[in-house]
């Protein structure tokens, strides 16, 4: 595989592993209240 | 690798490490950790659902320390969350087992739930939890515990009933309530702090909203005329924490979410002015990005029960 490849692989999971804190905080928010950022990030 | 397969594989990663940044949300850090054991035989006994009355709900689970050797214990009472629609004390196992594990008897109690059916209401809820009180120190003396002093807390519909029962009730128990601690319990019910249930003062919807929400909370018939004119406020005194501070001001550990979407943070506004209006010995820990959950402010969280650790050193010291 080539090193651009796996840039994208590390880009690709590093997002995954973020929106996937940011989904949980923002359903959080929706249900008891809460700002999406402030306090400890993520 | 074909650009198909690298397509495909980094989907995969992708919702591998999305599954992996929700379960990451989950984790505590090591200091929070501290704060829930897990229950095991190594730190005493576990009685679960003794009575303290005929109803199908009046149970409580005692959590007896291993040592059994001392004059006197601290009674740690915690009170389980949901609404006071739904929950049970089986819920705060681990909270239960790291007061046990500190050395105090520690008691987890059911109340009645409101449901569609039935009349229960927070009055009638505070009302058990006193019928109770008494009942759990009787079986922690029979089980060779007695009781010298105790502290009530609980979450949200908990932590509202555990207030009730230190300021309201607390002249009356069986031994001194030392302390009361919790998070975002609601403790004063003015309709205009209540707008996140619709309920206010300026509008007949909201008056009519407030009359029928605290109607049912206080168990009294409340009607959208007694909103306007605020007669309505002596019918929920009795489910008022904040109101009878003055009654009994019990040293106080709470913390609350400022943008609360459940129980109005405006309300625990008037929980501090009265506890600093009487003198109290309270810490209050206001999160300000966190709403019900206390969910985004884990280092203010951290302190809130790390500042319950110290109170309960204080006021109910392990001898």
């Amino acid at each position: 595989m080539t090193k651009t490849r796996w840039i994208i692989l590390v880009i690709v999971i590093a997002a995954g592993f973020v929106l996937g804190r940011l989904a949980v905080r923002a359903v959080l928010d929706m249900l008891l209240g809460g700002t999406l950022f402030g306090g400890n990030l993520l | 690798m074909r650009r198909g397969a690298f397509i495909t594989l980094s989907i995969v990663l992708f919702l591998g490490s999305f599954a992996a940044g929700i379960a990451s949300k989950n984790i505590k850090s090591a200091e929070m950790k501290k704060y829930s054991v897990s229950w095991s035989d190594d730190l005493g006994t576990l009685q679960k659902d003794l009575s303290y009355g005929d109803g199908k709900s009046q149970k409580f689970d005692l959590y007896l320390p291993k040592d059994d050797s001392k004059e006197s214990y601290g009674l740690a009472v915690y009170l389980h969350a949901g609404g006071f629609t739904s929950g049970d004390k089986s819920g705060d196992e681990q909270m239960l087992s790291w007061l046990c594990s500190k050395g105090y008897v520690a008691a987890g109690i059911n109340y009645t739930l409101r449901t569609d059916t039935n009349t229960a209401s927070v009055l009638t809820q505070s009302d058990e939890i006193k019928e109770a009180i008494p009942k759990v120190i009787e079986a922690a003396k029979e089980a060779g515990y007695p009781i010298d002093k105790m502290t009530i807390a609980g979450g949200s519909a908990g932590h509202a009933l555990a207030m009730i029962y230190a300021y309201r009730d607390g002249k009356d128990a069986p031994v001194p309530v030392v302390l009361t601690f919790g998070a975002v319990g609601p403790s004063s019910f003015y309709a205009e702090d209540w707008g996140i249930f619709g309920a206010g003062t300026e509008t007949e919807k909201q008056r009519t909203v407030a009359a029928s929400l605290f109607s049912v909370m206080s168990g009294e018939q409340i009607t959208p005329e007694e909103i306007e004119d605020g007669s309505y406020l002596e019918k929920v005194k009795p489910i008022a924490a904040a109101e009878w501070v003055s009654n009994n001001p019990v040293p106080t550990v709470v913390a609350y979410g400022a943008c609360d979407k459940v129980q109005p943070f405006a309300a625990s506004k008037r929980l501090k002015a009265a506890l600093e209006e009487n003198n109290v010995d309270y810490q209050y820990f206001e999160l300000p990005h966190s709403g019900h959950g206390l969910q985004n402010d884990d280092a203010i969280s951290l302190k809130w029960i790390q500042t319950v650790d110290a109170y309960l050193d204080k006021y109910m010291p392990v001898k």
